[in-house]
């Protein structure tokens, strides 16, 4: 359902502005969305001033510097810090990314930081990620046979293999998902970009026997049917990937198919 | 509005902190041009059945002293919404074709069509005033 405000409680309030560094002359400031369970408080957003001179380039080098030097308690996701994992994926500028990938020269001025859009907050800028894993799951994002197993692999010549580029990259940031409109207002229903990208990736794949299962299960006014081609996936994508486009083959498959 | 939001925990900012690409604009232009156009369609079907049954007289104070000034605003602002529509659906033809999902050229097409749709809007309604 369309809700344009925050509901009651997840407004966040104004928070604690923390001091400048000593000795720094080369400071940045970070607005960072905060959220304890604990203290029965509402959100808020707190004010960090990071020593660029101390500090590494990226929007990631940036939270960890809070991190170690003024506030402990702040609490994010990151493993790889090299755009493969995923797990950095927040809400920076207004725009959701993977913070390792980010640069702070990228941005101007104060750089705000908030969780993944539209999602129940666990703590600070960690959501909730459950649904959109449930989702993924959903789509059977898995080679599925009826013919026996070959003796050794299952073959696909490279022109068949091209037909995967830009489909199988994908590193379940959930960026794309939680930018879309769409996914914001039905994402109880409708399954979201990296979702419909990842069941194009299967629909694509020459090996895959269940495109006809595959399609039944997406022929649905919400599931496929809710996005409107509002583009945020493809805008925000930090690898650079296309679900808009997929889902848009998705449907021209559906429509085939009926012809 | 009551919030369906039954998680006890908080729901993180969405439309309170994202800054829009143009695709996002151009979109929710073309749901609120549709709606336009539809409350517009059923304005000028009833102005049509007045006519025909010559009651346009009841509606005469539409086109009277500072009323005429609200209803050409009305008029013209129906005229960038059916031309906006139009184009916009245009290239979600395209779309449906598989054609024109790169994310920069997207923003541009947005940008132009929402420019574009001035021109026969202007057009028509230039052309009445001469």
């Amino acid at each position: 359902m369309v809700e344009l405000t925050l509901p009651r409680g997840s407004q966040p309030t104004k928070g604690k502005t923390w001091p400048k560094p000593d000795g720094a002359r080369n400071v940045r400031t970070f607005r960072v969305y905060r959220y304890d369970p604990e203290s029965g408080n509402p959100p808020s957003w707190d004010t960090y001033k990071v020593d660029l001179d101390d500090c590494g380039p990226m929007v990631l080098d940036a939270i960890l510097w809070i991190k170690n030097n003024v506030d402990a308690t702040l609490a994010f996701r990151r493993s790889c810090r090299e755009g493969v994992c995923g797990s950095c994926s927040m809400n920076i500028g207004g725009r959701n990314t993977i913070a390792c990938t980010s640069g702070i020269d990228e941005y101007d001025g104060t750089i705000t930081i908030s969780p993944l859009p539209h999602q129940p907050v666990v703590r600070d800028l960690v959501p909730d990620l459950t649904q959109f894993y449930a989702q993924h799951a959903a789509i059977k994002p898995y080679l599925q046979t009826d013919t026996p197993a070959p003796e050794k692999e299952w073959k696909q010549s490279p022109e068949e293999r091209a037909e995967l580029d830009g489909a199988y990259e994908c590193i379940m940031c959930a960026s794309c998902s939680t930018a879309c409109p769409s996914y914001w207002w039905n994402g109880d229903k409708y399954l979201g970009p990296a979702a419909l990208l990842q069941s194009y990736r299967w629909l694509a794949d020459s090996r895959d026997e269940a495109k006809g299962e595959r399609l039944d299960e997406l022929d649905d006014p919400f599931k496929l049917y809710r996005c409107h081609t509002i583009m945020n996936c493809a805008q925000v994508c930090p690898k650079g990937l296309n679900p808009a486009e997929a889902i848009g083959k998705i449907k021209g498959m559906l429509v085939e198919r009926e012809s | 509005m009551a919030s369906d939001w039954s998680d006890p925990r908080p729901m993180s900012p969405h439309l309170q902190v994202w800054r829009w690409h143009a695709t996002m604009a151009s979109s929710i232009l073309h749901r609120a041009t549709g709606i336009g156009n539809y409350i517009g369609a059923v304005a000028i079907a009833v102005w049509l059945v007045l006519l025909a049954f010559g009651a346009e007289g009841s509606i005469a104070f539409l086109f009277e002293g500072w009323m005429a000034w609200v209803t050409r605003f009305g008029l013209i602002l129906l005229t960038y919404s059916v031309s906006y529509h139009w184009l916009n659906g245009l290239r979600h033809l395209f779309w449906d074709f598989g054609k024109g999902f790169d994310p920069k050229g997207s923003n541009f097409r947005s940008m132009a069509i929402m420019f574009v749709a001035i021109i026969p809007t202007a057009a028509l309604w230039l052309g009445f005033g001469s």
